[in-house]
């Protein structure tokens, strides 16, 4: 109770209060723009961030994350394209409930979903603190530097897994990015690997310019590419609050999608987008009318959105426990962690139980925050849709070179970045995936790290695996690669 | 997946464009709607596109680039490794008993090759078997008459190389011009050169890169080159006062 006190306590400070309220409100506007995720916002204020207190910093980047998907669903309801890639299944019945009069009932019950959906995880997340809270004191001691490891390779296999239809590509895109983050001098027995004698490579690339070109820089050549959309006008009609009555008669969907969504959120590497497909799958199979599914059905709207409000505080548990990013979000947060000296990891809950329990309830600030936000002022958000594409590719170029050149005042990063940014549009102009390379900076990191920290206890390939822990992830690891390979053949062998 | 869903829209989201044919200059025209049926694994839909091929091939060169210069980057020369490496990973998995002591699989491990080695591992078979899916796409394509020609696709990553460049001149003007002034500049020119002119877009575009500046560098501080020539030619009050704000 001490810890659950301290950490109410830590968020109440203007610094922190404030960088909730602009994380949460700039988040909003930036999921409701058509092209800006997140992603891009989170990479541009990562430098910024150095300068802030790590508590600050964390919250204004928890807001950005936990409210862009409640702006993102705007724009997938009101003109048919998502605000950000999570909210691509609200187009299907949201749009529908548009095109039908109805948008104002659309925006309301995905604001009711959604922060439905981010309270669930919240909550359960809050109540786990509080019950466990003791006993996963002892965690510490339960995870060795090998579990970590067989932890983070845990991500790197369901990361791969879930790119279903690209694996050869988020494979060779992990290995990129693993391949990146042990470019430079190795500290300990200093010797150079990949540095060419090129003095820039022995400290390695920064991460931040490596995300900030692949995420940002290659975004805003995406957007200055390409053409202006000229997104129909849309109608609001209509109280914006009867949806968090209509939710009522939905339940059980709600509260499945918010579970799929918290489940998916925990498992490194899987994320929204499978909350999502499970939850509009389970959703439409449990309805009356699967056939009203994509025709502006309520319960598909409610499912999407549920589920993927979910997952930002269930991210944060395998990011704080083990110290393991789930996504690239959690993964451009893990630097803010580094820089103010905190090591998530199992010790956490022993030295910082505090920090656990405000940036919980931080989350559980802006999910209330945002809401009354959007209750007040969706038809001035809404406005922001129109902002031109290629006018804020412009600006996000401009943007990149702040999160860039800020890190060590070097132009040599920028002609990296901007490097890293033309390999990303490439990425983005062929539809491969991003996240990988991101997730392979860190996760291939953290292996590593691990395992060297790790290897005195190594003597045999079994010391890898004969821990309890270690044990239980590989065998994980091996039914993943089973399954997965077993799935492949299966809908190889239905294609032809 | 970024990219997937905000890249283009999902090809069964419900549009109900109406069907229409036309007579139009003597011959026959027609618009179908697209199919209305929906499939949520349309989220996970991916194509390979035409110049799939030629990056794939690229991706093959990068990764035989670093298995290459493994064997001298890496520190590969001064490894350290058992004379026996066959019978060392039979004792290892118990297919043999071990004579006398077993060396620890740790110091393998911690050698600095270790981790190019894995990532190699990673690299060269993926970057082999996303070549061989490219290709077999790209013969799909073949023969059923589909477009493979990828000019245009490579015209549009070299247009984005334009774009690189402003970036690139952008970073080179800061020191110049000071970031307050750079950022006015590329602010109201990239978007002249889009096609965004007069009076009220100039103003928009002003507007936006001045907050810009007055939000990072004024209010956050952050860190902007220190020697700038502009600022070095104006007078001392003057030159602190732009140097510690803008």
């Amino acid at each position: 109770m001490e810890a659950l006190w301290a950490g109410i306590d830590n968020l109440a400070s203007w610094p922190v209060l404030a960088a909730i309220l602009i994380g949460s409100v700039g988040g909003l506007a930036i999921g409701a723009v058509p092209g800006i995720g997140p992603a891009i916002a989170i990479a541009i204020l990562l430098p910024a961030t150095v300068f802030l207190d790590d508590l600050v910093s964390l919250v204004l980047l928890l807001g950005v994350y936990g409210s862009s998907m409640y702006g993102g669903a705007i724009p997938a309801i009101l003109i048919n394209t998502p605000g950000t890639p999570v909210n691509a299944l609200t187009t299907y019945d949201g749009y529908a409930l548009t095109r039908r009069g109805e948008a104002a009932r659309a925006l309301s019950l995905a604001y009711a979903a959604s922060f439905f959906g981010g309270c669930f995880s919240i909550i359960l997340g809050l109540s786990a603190l509080m019950l466990f809270g003791p006993y996963l004191r002892d965690l510490g001691a339960l995870f060795g530097q090998r579990d970590i490891f067989m932890a983070a390779a845990l991500g790197a296999v369901l990361l791969v897994a879930a790119h279903r239809k690209t694996m050869g590509i988020a494979a060779l895109l992990f290995g990129l990015g693993f391949l990146i983050a042990i470019i430079g001098r190795q500290t300990t027995r200093q010797i150079d690997r990949y540095t060419f004698d090129i003095e820039y490579l022995y400290p390695g690339f920064n991460l931040i310019v490596v995300i900030v070109g692949i995420f940002v820089i290659s975004q805003a050549l995406f957007l200055l590419t390409g053409k202006d959309a000229d997104p129909p006008q849309a109608r609001l009609k209509g109280g914006l609050l009867r949806g968090f009555g209509e939710l009522n008669r939905f339940k059980p969907v709600a509260l499945i999608s918010s579970g799929y969504g918290t489940i998916m959120g925990i498992i490194p590497g899987v994320g929204e987008f499978v909350a999502q497909f499970f939850s509009y799958s389970t959703a439409r199979a449990m309805s009356r009318e699967p056939g009203k599914f994509g025709r502006g059905a309520p319960d598909g709207l409610i499912a999407s959105e549920a589920s993927n409000n979910a997952v930002p505080a269930a991210a944060m548990v395998p990011l704080l426990a083990l110290g393991v990013p789930g996504e690239a979000l959690t993964a451009m947060m893990m630097v803010v962690f580094f820089d103010a000296g905190i090591k998530p990891g199992p010790d956490i809950f022993d030295n910082n139980p505090d920090f656990l329990f405000s940036l919980f309830f931080a989350l559980l600030i802006i999910n209330v925050l945002v809401v009354i936000t959007l209750l007040a002022s969706t038809s001035h958000i809404a406005r922001i849709i129109y902002i031109p594409n290629r006018l804020l590719g412009a600006f996000i170029l401009i943007l990149a070179f702040v999160g860039v050149f800020s890190i060590r005042n070097s132009f040599t990063d920028c002609m990296f970045a901007a490097g890293f940014g033309f390999l990303g549009f490439i990425l983005r102009r062929l539809d491969w995936p991003l996240v990988p390379i991101v997730l392979g900076l860190v996760l291939g990191s953290i292996m590593i790290e691990k395992l060297t920290a790790g290897s005195g206890q190594i003597k045999t390939v079994a010391d890898l695996v004969n821990r309890p822990v270690s044990g239980t992830l590989f065998v994980v690891i091996l039914i993943v690669i089973s399954v997965t390979i077993f799935t492949s053949l299966r809908t190889r062998r239905f294609e032809h | 997946m970024q990219s997937r869903a905000s890249a283009k829209a999902l090809k069964s989201a419900v549009r109900d464009a109406p069907m229409r044919s036309a007579l139009a200059g003597g011959g026959f025209s027609s618009v179908c709607p697209p199919a209305k049926r929906i499939n949520v694994e349309d989220v996970n839909d991916f194509r390979r596109t035409r110049a799939d091929l030629v990056f794939s091939v690229f991706m093959v060169c990068v990764a035989l680039f670093f298995f290459a210069f493994f064997f001298t980057q890496t520190g590969w020369e001064d490894r350290k490794l058992p004379a026996n490496m066959a019978r060392y990973w039979m004792d290892q998995f118990g297919v043999t008993a071990p004579e006398g002591r077993l060396s620890r699989l740790g110091r393998i491990i911690k050698q600095g090759w270790f981790a190019p080695l894995v990532c190699v591992c990673i690299l060269v078979p993926a970057a082999l078997w996303n070549l061989h899916r490219a290709w077999r796409a790209q013969l799909w394509r073949a023969r059923f008459k589909q477009p493979t020609a990828v000019g245009h696709e490579l015209w549009q990553w070299l247009r984005a190389l334009e774009f690189v460049a402003w970036f690139v001149a952008y970073t080179l003007l800061v020191p110049v011009l000071g970031y307050l002034v750079a950022t006015l500049i590329l602010g109201t020119a990239l978007p002249w050169r889009l096609g965004y002119r007069g009076l009220r877009w100039f103003g928009i575009c002003f507007a936006a890169s001045f907050a810009i500046v007055l939000v990072f560098r004024t209010g956050l501080q952050i860190r902007t080159p220190v020697n700038i020539w502009l600022y070095d030619q104006l007078p001392q009050g003057l030159e602190t006062f732009m140097q510690v704000w803008f």
